[in-house]
């Protein structure tokens, strides 16, 4: 596992995503109510780009934009069956940076 | 060292991407989307409507028994139209190019037209539907064809229509639909339409769609869009496919070739074998449907199941895939998905199908099927192509 500097906070708008390569994955990073997160960019349905996906449901569920399929944020699980998941990463801020765990 | 950083690991530059969700490959090959809808907007076809309907039609739709999917989706004022909508053909070229997409034949977009009660009024929107392609859009661009849309519901308007713009080279097939119909299109009495048809070489669509009228209990008692759209169009398709087989459609029009588009497939092994089963033990009554009793034959011409092979062929959206492999494999040899799926994508809807599981299944779809299914099983099936 790496640490990977994504950027200054405010590069990421609240409530949007956007997608970064770190090494060989691609990451969609979110940032939510104030709070980043980050999950594989590729969703498990039929391969869409999480980070173009709609943060919905104040801002705890994050819908995938090909078929609305509803990932709970935090968990990368499916809001209704767990077992549908995306692979979710560690995303924490030092001051005014992102950094990302992958 | 702030606790935000971890002893030893090392930290690097993440660059931010903007991934292309299609997969490269799509670009590489030919893709011809069978099932794209597109809607120009009232006003367009409105312009082109004939009298007295253009002044009397103030807006659309003009009134019907509605649902749509903005309660299952969450998503409201967008209708089933959650990718967007395509008025103009250089709002087509745009999203084709987006999805890799070479060609496509686009079908009626907006709100469910035959569900009109008013048969002459449908078949005034489909005539401005079809006048607005032939003057504004088919120029845009080669890369764009269409389904001829008519008044499915009366055959003898539906005739006239394809009669009038059916020499239109850019319409390769007829746009027909599940619903808003009393009786299947297997029946005799829509064989004006066909007769028609044969005219000028066009491929039947038949399209999940409608809600009232339709030829369906299924959807009475129906509360939800899973039942309404997700289940009910495969029993509705079985039904038009079985009433075109044993009716004796495909016997009376032996060049006739037919898609299948949102009714799904994977039902299709049981639905030959049990059509050829009750055939072969319960066939006598077919002397009796309106096709034999003009030819005095007392048979169709082959097995029900080889009628599928020969004439009908399926749009792939939406695609299911099943998570064991062998499954998934099976189902597509089962259902010869290598001669009879037609690739579609089924844009703007929500159940929305890019091409990418066509070339990303490698170890069930090799490169000859891929080849097959995103475009030379259209080519074959579209005489216009």
């Amino acid at each position: 596992m790496k640490e990977y500097l994504i950027g200054k906070i405010d590069d990421i708008p609240e409530g949007k995503g956007r997608a970064f390569q770190a090494g060989r994955a691609t990451v969609a990073v979110f940032r939510s109510n104030g709070k980043f997160y980050a999950m594989s960019n590729r969703c498990t349905h039929k391969g869409a780009s999480m980070c173009e996906g709609e943060i919905t449901n104040g801002g705890t569920v994050v819908r995938c934009p090909w078929h609305n399929w509803a990932f709970n944020i935090a968990t990368g699980e499916h809001c209704y069956d767990q077992s549908e998941k995306i692979r979710t990463y560690e995303v924490k801020t030092d001051g005014d940076q992102v950094i990302l765990y992958a | 060292m702030n606790e935000a950083f971890r002893s030893g690991v090392e930290r690097e530059k993440a660059e931010a991407v903007f991934p292309d969700p299609i997969n490269p490959k799509i670009r590489q090959m030919e893709v011809i989307d069978t099932d794209f809808h597109f809607t120009p907007s009232w006003k367009t076809i409105r312009s082109y409507l004939k009298e007295p309907f253009q002044s009397l039609l103030f807006h659309y739709p003009v009134g019907s028994l509605e649902y749509n999917p903005e309660p299952a989706n969450e998503k409201p004022g967008v209708g089933q139209d959650t990718h967007g909508v395509a008025a103009t053909g250089a709002d087509v070229i745009k999203i084709l190019d987006q999805f890799g997409t070479d060609t496509v034949i686009l079908n009626p977009g907006y709100n469910r037209p035959q569900s009109i009660f008013n048969e002459p009024m449908i078949a005034a929107i489909a005539a401005a539907h079809n006048d607005y392609l032939i003057n504004e859009v088919f120029p845009v661009s080669p890369r764009i064809k269409a389904s001829l849309m008519i008044c499915h519901r009366d055959p003898f308007m539906g005739a006239e229509e394809i009669r009038r713009v059916g020499h239109h080279k850019q319409f390769v097939t007829v746009y027909t639909s599940f619903s808003a119909l009393y009786e299947p299109l297997g029946n005799a009495k829509f064989d004006p339409i066909l007769d028609a048809m044969q005219e000028f070489g066009l491929t039947l669509t038949c399209h999940s769609e409608g809600f009232f009228p339709h030829f369906t209990p299924l959807w009475n008692g129906a509360r939800t869009w899973i039942e309404l759209f997700g289940n009910a169009p495969a029993g509705n398709c079985m039904a038009h496919l079985a009433a075109m087989i044993v009716q004796g459609m495909f016997d009376k029009y032996p060049n006739q070739k037919v898609i299948f588009q949102e009714g799904g497939y994977w039902w299709l092994p049981d639905f030959m074998l049990r059509m050829d089963d009750f055939y072969l033990g319960s066939g006598g009554d077919i002397a009796l449907v309106e096709r034999k009793l003009a030819t005095g034959e007392k048979k169709l011409h082959k097995l029900p199941s080889q009628y599928v092979l020969d004439h009908v062929r399926f749009s792939t959206q939406p695609i299911t895939m099943p998570k064991n492999r062998k499954h998934f494999a099976w189902l597509l040899e089962m259902c010869h998905a290598k001669d009879l799926f037609c690739f579609s994508s089924d844009w703007p809807h929500q159940t929305l199908d890019p091409a990418n599981w066509v070339v990303e299944n490698t170890d069930c779809i090799d490169d000859e099927m891929q080849k097959a299914l995103l475009s030379g099983n259209s080519r074959k099936l579209y005489n216009r192509l």
